[in-house]
């Protein structure tokens, strides 16, 4: 049988610099260049920003970066997401049905595929692709949500997404509920941080996931600089949190004393 | 600025809330630790919004919600806060004239978001 082609295009791959070759993807393949790629292998796939530029990440043994032009981009993406290697299962869902903490108004339940890889999990829909990677994932659970005027148990899945809290839920034939839950949990607990945090840390880890800054959360817990530094240390050991910013704490030079009274004399 | 009620019945949540919604230009009219207090301080205070939260001891959000919309103010405007697992209630809330719900955790970006969402309707 011979392979239909569905799209032939110049593109950039990466490889410590820009080399340009052809694309062709065809029904079971992609072929960048020379090299011929089954899309059944493709292992994951990612939009990731090389030098500025968007480009596709397909790891397949390795990772190939690939530039494509701009009007192509997203339908390539979207083909190698509903065609890598992963154990898909149709299902309705609702994502983002809360980002923040907050209810997302606009969202609507969509039809789709729920696709499972070994680093995570694929939200997919004609006008949705979202790729949930296992370290993102906060939390799953079944529920019993409103769904269309019924009561339903659907799984919900709590993830980072572009650094906010947000929830997703899942609607699906109940075995394949339950198999999916059991699947994400194991694979959940296998890449949750083995810590145990005392109940200031979890305040802290809750008052820094809500936006505040150390003053006010040296102030809400009741606890010195030192004690808060010592708190974020061990945080940001665990994996749990990163630094972005190191405070400067400063005195003031005699100089400086001798500006500040100058200045309250004027 | 608007006056926020803030009802939780952990003093952590209320700090967290006020620091928050203080920040953002917010007067804190007061602060409740279950519904009952928070009906009688709507009643004496009048804010121009509430954050109540839903499982309080004494009497929970939705019951005192229930009661400032029927005895004191059916104009209230109050937004719920929960935790993640309590949707369901939600919708009784919303059904019983709640504006807004918020669910824990929270960013602080969003809250302030819909709260003023909230006030300015």
């Amino acid at each position: 049988m011979t392979e239909k082609v569905h799209l032939r295009a110049p593109v950039r791959i990466y490889d410590g610099r820009w080399v340009d070759v052809e694309l062709v993807i065809t029904n079971s393949s992609l072929v960048i260049g020379k090299r011929n790629i089954l899309l059944r292998e493709i292992e994951d796939l990612e939009d990731v920003n090389i030098e500025g530029v968007n480009c596709i990440q397909i790891k397949k043994e390795g990772k190939i970066v690939l530039q494509l032009p701009k009007n192509l981009h997203h339908q390539v993406f979207k083909f190698i997401a509903f065609n890598l290697k992963a154990d898909k299962f149709a299902v309705f869902f609702l994502s983002s049905a809360t980002i923040g903490g907050v209810v997302s108004s606009d969202a609507r339940w969509e039809k789709g595929y729920f696709s499972v890889t070994d680093e995570g999990f694929w939200i997919l829909s004609a006008k949705n692709q979202k790729r949930i990677p296992i370290e993102n994932l906060g939390s799953v659970k079944t529920d019993l949500r409103d769904v269309g005027g019924k009561q339903r148990k659907v799984l919900v899945l709590s993830h980072v997404e572009n650094s906010n809290v947000v929830t997703s839920l899942v609607l699906c034939p109940e075995s394949t509920l339950e198999m999916l839950e059991g699947y994400l949990q194991r694979l959940f607990e296998k890449h949750k941080p083995a810590i145990n945090l005392s109940e200031n840390e979890m305040q802290i880890l809750t008052l820094v996931y809500s936006g505040l800054d150390f003053a006010s959360i040296e102030n809400i817990v009741g606890v010195s600089t030192d004690e808060l530094n010592n708190y974020y240390d061990r945080l940001v050991d665990s994996g749990l949190a990163k630094v972005v910013k190191i405070r400067k704490e400063i005195e003031l030079t005699p100089r400086g004393v001798s500006m500040v009274d100058k200045l309250s004399k004027r | 600025m608007a006056k926020v009620l803030i009802v939780d019945d952990t003093a952590f949540m209320r700090k967290l809330l006020k620091n928050i919604l203080f920040g953002a230009g917010f007067d804190i009219a007061g602060e409740a630790e279950n519904g009952k207090q928070a009906v009688e301080m709507y009643r004496t205070l009048k804010p121009d919004v509430v954050t109540m939260d839903i499982v309080m001891p004494e009497m929970t959000g939705i019951e005192a919600l229930k009661q400032i919309k029927t005895t004191v103010d059916k104009d209230a405007k109050v937004v719920m806060c929960t935790a993640i697992g309590q949707e369901n209630i939600v919708k009784t809330a919303i059904k019983l004239g709640a504006r807004g719900y918020i669910i824990k955790p929270f960013q602080a970006p969003k809250v302030i978001e819909e709260i003023k969402k909230v006030v300015g309707e």
